[in-house]
C-alpha cells in the first residue's frame, strides 16, 4: 500500500506546475467585481498560447458573437469581463497539467468529463438564477485533486486504477483505500495552495456531499451537474458509472422533465464545441 | 442558402432531385423555383434555354437509426450501481428515468 500523509500531499501540491500569474489572480478574484479590466487583459496578452485559445473559445458559435474578437480587451467588450474570465481560467487550466504520467490513469477522459460539468453547471445555475461563470469554473475544477494526485504520485495512483478496477468501486473508495486520502482532500489543498475563493474550494470539498450542513449551493449544483454528466456519457470511458446522486440536491434544483430534456441536449452542444478547442 | 448543394451538370441530372434554389435564364428571369422536383419535361426545357450547371440539393445524411436495444443496455451500465428497486434512491431514479427518455426519443408529455 502506498499511505500518503497529509505533509506528503502538500510537499506535492507545492511542486505542482504553476499557472500562469495571471490566471491566479483570476481564480482568486473569482467573485471580486472590481478588478482593472485593461490592466489584466493587457497581462493575459502577454502569453500568447493562452491569448489564441481563449480567443478561439470566444469565436466559437456558441458564445454567439456576430463580430470576430481578435484581442482580449475586444472580447471582454463583447462577451463581458465575466464570460472572458471564464475562457481565460479554462483555456490556462487545461493546458497546465502533463498527461499520460500515471499508467493506467486517462487523462482524455478526465478532461472531457470536467468540461462537460462546466457546461452542464453553467447550464443549471442559469437555470437556477445563480452565478453562471463561477458555477462553470467550479464545474471545471471540480474534480481537480484527482489531478494532483495523478501528477504529484504517479505510481501510487497507478495503484488506485488497479485497485478501482478490481474491485468496481468509485474513486473516492478506491483512494481511501490505497492512499489513505482521497481527491476531495487533494482539491482542497490545491485550493489552498492556489488562493481560491472560499465559494470554489466548498464546491470542490462538498461536490460529492451536498447534503452536509454548510456545503453551499453552489457545490449542490455541481453536484447535480456531475451526476447528469455521468449519465450523458460524455467522458467517453467504456467503465463511466452514474454516482448515487442526493435527493436533497435533486430537489433543490425543483425542474421538470421537461427542463431537464433541454438541459441534457445544452450540455451536449456546449460541450461538443468547448472540447474540440480546449483538447486541441 | 444553408442546404447544402452541389453544382451538377445538365447530362447528369434525373428526375426526381430537387433544386436547391431558383434557376434562371442568362437574363435573370427565374425558370424554376427553388425546391422543384424535376421531371423529364423540366431537363429538357432547361437544355433549351441554354442551362448547363443546375443547383441539386445533397441528401443529408440520414442519423443512424436508433437501436433502443444497444442504448438501454448501456444505460444499464452507466447505472450500474443503481438499484430501481431502492425507493431511497429515487433522485438516482429520476435522473435514469429522464436519461432514457431523452437517448430513446420517447415522447415527453409537458
Amino acid at each position: 500500500m502506498n499511505r500518503l500523509t497529509p505533509e506528503q500531499l502538500a510537499a506535492g501540491v507545492q511542486d505542482l506546475p504553476s499557472l500562469p500569474a495571471v490566471v491566479m489572480e483570476l481564480l482568486s478574484s473569482v467573485e471580486q467585481e472590481d478588478i482593472d479590466i485593461s490592466v489584466l487583459a493587457k497581462k493575459v496578452s502577454h502569453d500568447q498560447a493562452l491569448t489564441a485559445k481563449t480567443l478561439r473559445l470566444a469565436n466559437s458559435p456558441s458564445s454567439g458573437l456576430q463580430v470576430k474578437v481578435t484581442t482580449i480587451q475586444q472580447a471582454i467588450t463583447f462577451l463581458g469581463f465575466q464570460t472572458t474570465r471564464n475562457l481565460i481560467t479554462a483555456a490556462a487550466i487545461t493546458g497546465c497539467f502533463p498527461s499520460g504520467r500515471c499508467n493506467g490513469f486517462k487523462d482524455k477522459a478526465f478532461w472531457r468529463h470536467s468540461i462537460a460539468t462546466a457546461a452542464c453547471a453553467r447550464a443549471l445555475a442559469r437555470r437556477m438564477r445563480f452565478n453562471q461563470d463561477i458555477a462553470f469554473t467550479a464545474g471545471l475544477l471540480h474534480d481537480i485533486g484527482r489531478l494532483v494526485l495523478v501528477t504529484c504520485h504517479p505510481e501510487a495512483y497507478g495503484q488506485v486504477v488497479a485497485w478501482q478496477v478490481q474491485h468496481g468501486s468509485d474513486w473516492l473508495a478506491a483512494e481511501r483505500a490505497v492512499l489513505g486520502i482521497d481527491h476531495v482532500d487533494a482539491g482542497i489543498a490545491l485550493a489552498d495552495h492556489w488562493n481560491f475563493s472560499d465559494t470554489m474550494r466548498q464546491a470542490i470539498a462538498y461536490h460529492h456531499a451536498p447534503d452536509i450542513l454548510g456545503a453551499g449551493f453552489l457545490a449542490t449544483i455541481v453536484h447535480v451537474a456531475n451526476a447528469i454528466v455521468h449519465a450523458l456519457d460524455l467522458a467517453g470511458d467504456d467503465d463511466d458509472v452514474v454516482p448515487r446522486v442526493s435527493s436533497v440536491a435533486w430537489d433543490a434544483m425543483g425542474l421538470n422533465e421537461e427542463a431537464y430534456l433541454h438541459l441534457f441536449r445544452e450540455t451536449e452542444l456546449q460541450f461538443s464545441e468547448m472540447s474540440t478547442i480546449l483538447m486541441a | 442558402m444553408s442546404a447544402p448543394y452541389q453544382l451538377t451538370p445538365l447530362a447528369e441530372t434525373r428526375p426526381g432531385m430537387v433544386l436547391s434554389d431558383v434557376v434562371r435564364d442568362g437574363k435573370g428571369n427565374v425558370l424554376l423555383a427553388q425546391g422543384i422536383v424535376l421531371t423529364e419535361s423540366m431537363l429538357a426545357s432547361l437544355g433549351r434555354h441554354g442551362i448547363d450547371l443546375l443547383p441539386i440539393l445533397q441528401a443529408v445524411p440520414a442519423p443512424p437509426p436508433l437501436d433502443p436495444d444497444a442504448i438501454q443496455a448501456r444505460l444499464d451500465h452507466l447505472f450500474r450501481k443503481h438499484d430501481r428497486d431502492d425507493l431511497g434512491d429515487w433522485a438516482t431514479g429520476i435522473l435514469r428515468r429522464y436519461m432514457e427518455d431523452y437517448r430513446l426519443q420517447r415522447e415527453v408529455g409537458a
